[in-house]
């Protein structure tokens, strides 16, 4: 192993202002814009906003698994356990993929290879990390990993093809568990299943990360999975955090516009509405986004203001960040 | 009453090299004019093969299907192509469902071209209808899918799949793959269609907060049966199927001060191929007995409200 300089003071996790940009068709999108975070040993942080607002991408970032062609990180740094990962070598940098951070993936559908047993493909992990090649023992343990998340082990020879969209995701999330990562990146590990199968995924998910102390970046759109599982909660909005503090804070005291709609437009499971509350408009175009506030043009307290400079983060009330200067008008509901 | 759906002991079943997979079993319903059910159940409970085998995109195995009073089940050739303009569905996949090499205007036009019913200038002119109706800007005429984010593909998916003008439309997970804000003006869409053109919805979904939302009646499906079925509003008041409660307990709340009493389900989910008679739900239920392995029947608790558990008396009482 070669020597690190490990600076204890920090967080275990640490993003200082990552900048990704893709080129596409000779245009550069600005796909994340100074992303600022923390997450400590064991916690969880939610990362929450709309498609293209940049979640995977931060995520992506964080593992270096971003598109050789097009993409580039601009500017920032990542630190895990004080350790810059945009500095290892690829070598270093694979040592730690699937081993200490291991991503869940979105969509079980395209995230397993259709023509290798399930089985096979939890083996494939443990075996890249293990010191031995024993095969067996690496079959073992994916045996074991699937019995963990709710899977017969004799299922181990079964082709993804004949799982069920709930059973294909629990075993992508045990090929991510399968070497105990410190840090699991959660790419909305749910969304494809069902609220019974969801409760167990979520409950399997705790369950795991309080046994192995594992700290968890969960990218997710459904504020009550937030509300169930984080600790944290950062909402991101075309490339930038707009809104960042504790659970409590942000649900109790959601201050930014953006995250308030966000609340409003999900259909209310106590209450009876004809209709409900969308956020008008469309994200912007990350290839041309506003000068000022990006949420501006779909704001209605948005003011000249808004639209001139960039927006630097302000404290609300209850201290936590806010990136929007009127802040006190969205308070008292002014236009 | 007048039902524009009636479903009557709808069955459609897979052959399978293991044996008969029993994606629908005896399906009933009937859903009137200008109303939604929603049909809720996880994934793999048949929720929906039953809206495809309704619109014929499978062939029924058992049972009827009536549109307007009328018999669709065994329809075939020209008739079949008649029924289906008035029976259309809107897909789950906004991504997958389109044409990669059509551009949005071919794809809006394209069910009315294999009509025949019109000339040319009529298409032009309903495809800008079309269009304007789901709110798609006339800039994106000429565009391709990948050129569209989610919603505005699923706005195209639904213009193409009210191109024909149909009485019925089954939506299958239309809003699933979008994001809530997007989501909302979908739902407020197609709420909107509905008020205005008297459409009659299917609403097959997972998501109990969307169903709830959109839905006059409900229909809880677990294993290709329903296991309840009534009014949206008693649904989520008093609902008594164990398992309907067991769904309703795992939405996760945003009331970060009330976390959920989760009843966990436990048990391997029963196998659809070959079921045995008896709840299919009895092996992850937590009051299931012996009697539960009989045959079950829907009953009606009250007015409109049906339940099929054989111990929904004994266990109801246990309810709080």
């Amino acid at each position: 192993m070669h020597q690190k300089e490990i600076n204890t003071d920090m967080p275990f996790l640490s993003i200082k202002d990552l900048k990704v940009e893709y080129k596409s068709d000779g245009q550069i999108v600005h796909a994340v814009n100074d992303v600022s975070l923390q997450l400590e040993r064991g916690k969880t942080l939610g990362l929450v906003g709309e498609t293209g607002a940049g979640k995977t991408t931060i995520a992506k970032s964080i593992l270096r698994i971003l598109p050789d062609v097009g993409s580039h990180i601009a500017n920032g740094e990542i630190y895990l356990e004080g350790e810059n990962l945009l500095k290892l070598s690829e070598t270093d940098m694979r040592k730690i993929r699937g081993n200490k951070v291991s991503m869940i993936f979105q969509d079980p559908m395209t995230a397993l290879n259709p023509v290798l047993r399930v089985g096979d493909q939890i083996a494939e992990v443990v075996s890249l990390h293990s010191d031995s090649n024993n095969r067996a023992e690496h079959e073992k343990r994916a045996k074991e990993m699937l019995e963990i998340v709710g899977i017969p082990a004799e299922r181990y020879y079964a082709y993804p093809h004949q799982f069920s969209g709930g059973m294909k995701q629990r075993v992508v999330i045990a090929i991510a568990l399968a070497c105990n990562p410190d840090l699991l990146l959660a790419d909305e590990p749910t969304t494809a299943l069902d609220v019974t199968i969801q409760a167990q995924v979520l409950d399997l998910i705790a369950e795991l990360r309080n046994k192995y102390n594992t700290a968890m970046l969960l990218i997710t759109h459904d504020m009550g999975v937030v509300a169930q599982v984080c600790d944290t909660v950062a909402v991101i909005y075309a490339g930038r955090i707009i809104e960042y503090g504790t659970k409590q804070q942000i649900f109790k005291h959601p201050s930014h516009p953006y995250t308030i709609g966000l609340f409003g437009a999900i259909p209310d499971m106590n209450e009876d509405e004809e209709w409900l509350h969308p956020i008008d408009g469309l994200p912007p175009d990350p290839t041309n986004l506003p000068q000022g506030c990006s949420f501006a043009p779909r704001c209605k307290f948005a003011t000249d203001a808004c639209w001139k400079e960039p927006i630097s983060m302000n404290k609300t009330q209850d201290g936590h960040d806010c990136r929007c200067c009127r802040i006190e008008a969205v308070m008292k509901g002014e236009d | 009453m007048n039902p524009v759906i009636e479903v009557k002991n709808l069955k459609k079943y897979f052959t399978t090299p293991r044996g008969m997979l029993h994606a629908v079993d005896d399906v009933t319903f009937t859903i009137e004019k200008g109303r939604t059910l929603g049909v809720v159940g996880e994934s793999g409970c048949g929720k929906s093969t039953l809206g495809r085998t309704i619109i014929h995109l499978h062939e029924s195995t058992e049972g009827q299907i009536l549109l307007n009073g009328k018999d669709v089940t065994n329809l075939k050739g020209k008739d079949l192509r008649q029924a289906r303009e008035k029976m259309q569905i809107i897909f789950q996949d906004p991504y997958s469902s389109l044409d990669p090499r059509k551009t949005i205007d071919s794809t809006i036009r394209e069910p009315l071209i294999v009509s025949r019913r019109f000339t040319k200038s009529q298409i032009d002119q309903k495809t800008q209808e079309l269009m304007d109706l789901v709110g798609i800007d006339e800039r994106l005429r000429k565009a391709y899918p990948h050129e569209l984010d989610g919603g505005r593909r699923q706005r195209v998916g639904i213009a193409r799949a009210l191109a024909l003008e149909p009485e019925f439309v089954v939506c299958d997970e239309p809003v699933s793959a979008l994001d809530v804000s997007i989501q909302a003006q979908v739902l407020n869409l197609l709420k909107k269609l509905q008020k205005e053109k008297g459409l009659t919805y299917m609403f097959v979904t997972h998501d109990m907060s969307v169903v709830r939302h959109i839905s006059d009646d409900i229909c809880v499906m677990y294993l290709g049966q329903v296991v309840e079925k009534c009014s949206s509003k008693e649904l989520f008041k008093t609902p008594l199927h164990p398992y309907t409660r067991a769904l309703l307990s795992a939405i996760p709340s945003t009331d970060i001060d009330k976390p959920n009493k989760r009843e966990i389900l436990r048990g391997e989910i029963t196998s659809p191929v070959n079921p045995k008679p008896g709840c299919r739900f009895a092996a992850r239920c937590p009051y299931a007995k012996e009697e539960c392995l009989k045959q079950q029947k829907q009953e009606e608790i009250s007015p409109g409200h049906f339940v099929t558990c054989c111990r929904l008396q004994e266990i109801s009482s246990s309810y709080n």
